[in-house]
């Protein structure tokens, strides 16, 4: 009998042109999208080096902490070089923005020591006369925004140093020196939004897999499906007949995920990394959670498949919506606002799996994100079927 | 029991068979009959009750009230009633898929359940809406409904093919449903509801909406299966299918038996009635009367 119902339903299923391109098609399509949409974006976002001059005066030369933070982000050898540094007199430096070769120069008139230090950022405005200003930019860019941020986070290390040195002076250098490092150009990591939109879509054709899930237990049940009810009234056990659409529904879902993955490492060239082991667990385990949801709504809700299928499609866009696939500030948002939303939400728990398996050097999240997962699928698995469970109904 | 009752139990004699049906006028027709008076029961149905709720207003409405009912082996049992009148709930409640409020429903002998497995192996159902899967084959789909009740594939494959037979769909036997029109559609459903070769059969009006050839074609089926020893409920609305199948009659309304008989008695239920027919009362004349003319949901 499992069998039987085995090899039926995946030629249901498989059938079933609607579903075949909900699971199968849709997300190569998208995948595509996004990689004809955002690889250029990627591409341009890559930071270059960026022309800058720095007016070698005395308070420059008597400044160690700016002296040694440019220094580092405009090494030759490092691979986090920001900064091309040329060093030139204030006269030099205006000509030189002047013809638009280079992104801004900073003057330093005073050195941090001065009390003055706090004042000293100024940008794109007319410093206050008292105020001496440290950077001159021609045009807002983003190499004159990253800048800026340059300067003003070596300000606020600045202030920090200014306070150690007043109670530890032998520390200083070696303080400026480590935060300067911090200044490190992270675009180049395998991390970037674009990645992000790729997992959402891993999250999206997990969550997917409900609809397979749904259609091959609706058919199974007497208070949703003409056939449900022939099924019902023949000796075949119902329990047996759900364990093997499940079992077919869980093949088909993973083949789909399969074909995805295929498509995005060797057509698309997406790289996953050395952690493609831990990546397809996930997707197994969010293919379980996506299922679990489809049984769950065939179960529970008393409803045509055609709208329980787009209640499964609007789970599934809305919970990738909130992991980040409209824009990971969404994801941002919810973490910080509504984390518990997102701890709930199988789209961000998939998504923020494999974001951790990159961003961390722990597995921590990883695997919490997944034991959350575990449980999810189980609690709907266990009402699912304590709603199967039921033979006979009241109306039908 | 309401007033107009009757209680005969006589199987349809051989006369009213050949008045009713001349192309069904079978010559066993009075062998038949002798054999089924002496017939055991099959299904036995007492004092059944099901009350519908309505959760939002929480009112009630006695769908099946105090039915009790004989079927006896090999026999066609019609079961007419106009629309509300708890002929789908009851053959439901049969099923076991509808809980009831009380009474009990006896099949073979034995106490039906949803766990009466061995019960539902010898029932076969063909439902009022075509049930069916849209994604197989007419013949993927026999086999699939006779797989829920034969394991062995040999032989399963001869009862899908004995099946398909039957109800003439060999040229269509890797049509998909969308594909067939309203008739052949009916056929396939009836051959997904008998084709593991069940002892008793229901069915729920199984010739709605399909042109008079195909109508003729399912009754003959019917026939056929009857002469094959099956028993069968059959529900309708065409009284005239009624006269030329069944056996027996019982009408339901407002979930109760108002009448049950043969066709000929039921007809001398109305025989003084004014009913303006040269020729005598239908079982037509014989429903309105008995149910009334007023319109039903």
């Amino acid at each position: 009998m499992f069998w039987h119902n085995f090899k039926y339903t995946l030629k249901v299923v498989l059938r079933d042109h609607a579903l075949i391109f909900w699971t199968f098609a849709f997300p190569l399509i998208l995948a595509t999208f996004f990689s004809l949409a955002f690889s250029n974006i990627t591409a341009s976002e890559k930071l270059g080096l960026i022309d800058i001059a720095v007016v070698d005066n005395d308070a420059w030369r008597n400044d160690e902490v700016f002296r040694k933070a440019f220094e580092t982000l405009s090494d030759e050898a490092s691979e986090d070089r920001l900064f091309r540094i040329q060093y030139v007199s204030k006269t030099e430096a205006e000509q030189l923005l002047a013809d638009d070769e280079i992104s801004g120069y900073l003057l330093l008139e005073r050195s941090w020591f001065s009390p003055q230090r706090k004042a000293l950022i100024e940008f794109l405005a007319p410093p206050p006369a008292d105020v001496p200003p440290v950077i001159f930019t021609a045009k807002s860019d983003i190499n004159s925004t990253i800048l800026k941020s340059v300067v003003e986070t070596v300000a606020e290390q600045a202030s920090i140093i200014e306070t150690v040195i007043e109670t530890d002076p032998a520390k200083l250098a070696n303080l400026a020196y480590a935060h300067a490092a911090n200044l490190v150009d992270q675009s180049s990591t395998h991390l970037d939004y674009v990645m992000i939109e790729y997992y959402t879509l891993i999250a999206m054709i997990c969550i997917y897999g409900g609809i397979i899930g749904m259609v091959a237990v609706n058919q199974l049940l007497a208070n949703m499906s003409m056939s449900g009810q022939r099924i019902a009234v023949s000796p075949a056990r119902k329990s047996t007949l759900v364990l093997a659409a499940l079992c077919a529904s869980y093949i088909i879902q993973l083949v789909a995920v399969a074909l995805l993955f295929v498509y995005l490492i060797f057509v698309l060239h997406v790289d996953f990394g050395a952690n493609l082991p831990l990546i397809i667990l996930l997707a197994l385990i969010g293919s379980l959670s996506g299922l679990a949801l489809g049984v769950f709504l065939a179960a529970t809700v008393k409803a045509t498949a055609t709208t329980k299928i787009g209640l499964i499609l609007a789970i599934a866009m809305f919970g990738c919506f909130l992991a980040g696939m409209m824009g990971i500030t969404m994801k941002y948002l919810v973490d910080t606002n509504l984390p518990l939303l997102n701890r709930l939400n199988p789209a961000n728990l998939i998504t923020d799996g494999l974001y951790a398996l990159y961003y961390y050097d722990t597995f921590d999240r990883y695997w919490g994100n997944i034991i959350t997962l575990v449980i999810i699928s189980g609690v709907m698995i266990a009402i699912s079927v304590y709603a199967l469970r039921k033979e006979q109904y009241d109306r039908l | 029991m309401p007033n107009k009752t009757t209680t005969t139990t006589k199987p349809k004699s051989a006369t009213t068979a050949a008045k009713t049906s001349p192309n069904l006028a079978s010559k066993s027709a009075s062998k038949s009959a002798a054999k089924l008076a002496t017939a055991s029961n099959v299904i036995e149905v007492c004092r059944l009750t099901k009350t519908y709720k309505n959760p939002k207003n929480h009112q009630t409405l006695k769908a099946v009230n105090d039915l009790s009912f004989d079927v006896r082996e090999g026999e066609i049992l019609g079961l007419l009633g106009p629309n509300g009148s708890g002929k789908s709930t009851t053959i439901n409640c049969l099923l076991s898929l509808l809980k009831f409020d009380k009474g009990t429903i006896k099949i073979f002998g034995e106490t039906m359940s949803p766990s009466a497995y061995n019960l539902k192996r010898q029932i076969g159902v063909v439902f009022q809406e075509v049930a069916v899967f849209e994604e197989l084959r007419a013949q993927d789909n026999i086999d699939f409904f006779c797989g829920l009740y034969v394991k062995d594939k040999a032989e399963r494959a001869k009862c899908v093919d004995t099946a398909i037979k039957l109800v003439g769909l060999e040229d269509f036997r890797k049509f998909y449903p969308k594909q067939l029109s309203g008739g052949l559609l009916r056929r396939l459903n009836i051959a997904c509801g008998i084709a593991h070769k069940p002892k008793l059969i229901f069915l729920d009006e199984p010739t709605v909406a399909v042109d008079p050839q195909s109508r003729q074609h399912i009754l003959d089926n019917i026939e056929t299966l009857r002469k094959r020893g099956a028993t069968v409920v059959y529900t309708t609305h065409y009284m005239e299918e009624v006269e030329q199948l069944c056996d027996r009659i019982i009408i339901l309304d407002k979930g109760k038996i108002i009448a049950s008989g043969t066709n000929s008695e039921l007809k001398k239920l109305v025989k003084n009635k004014p009913v303006k027919q040269v020729a005598g009362p239908t079982l037509n004349d014989v429903f309105l009367e008995l149910t009334g003319k007023e319109l039903r949901d």
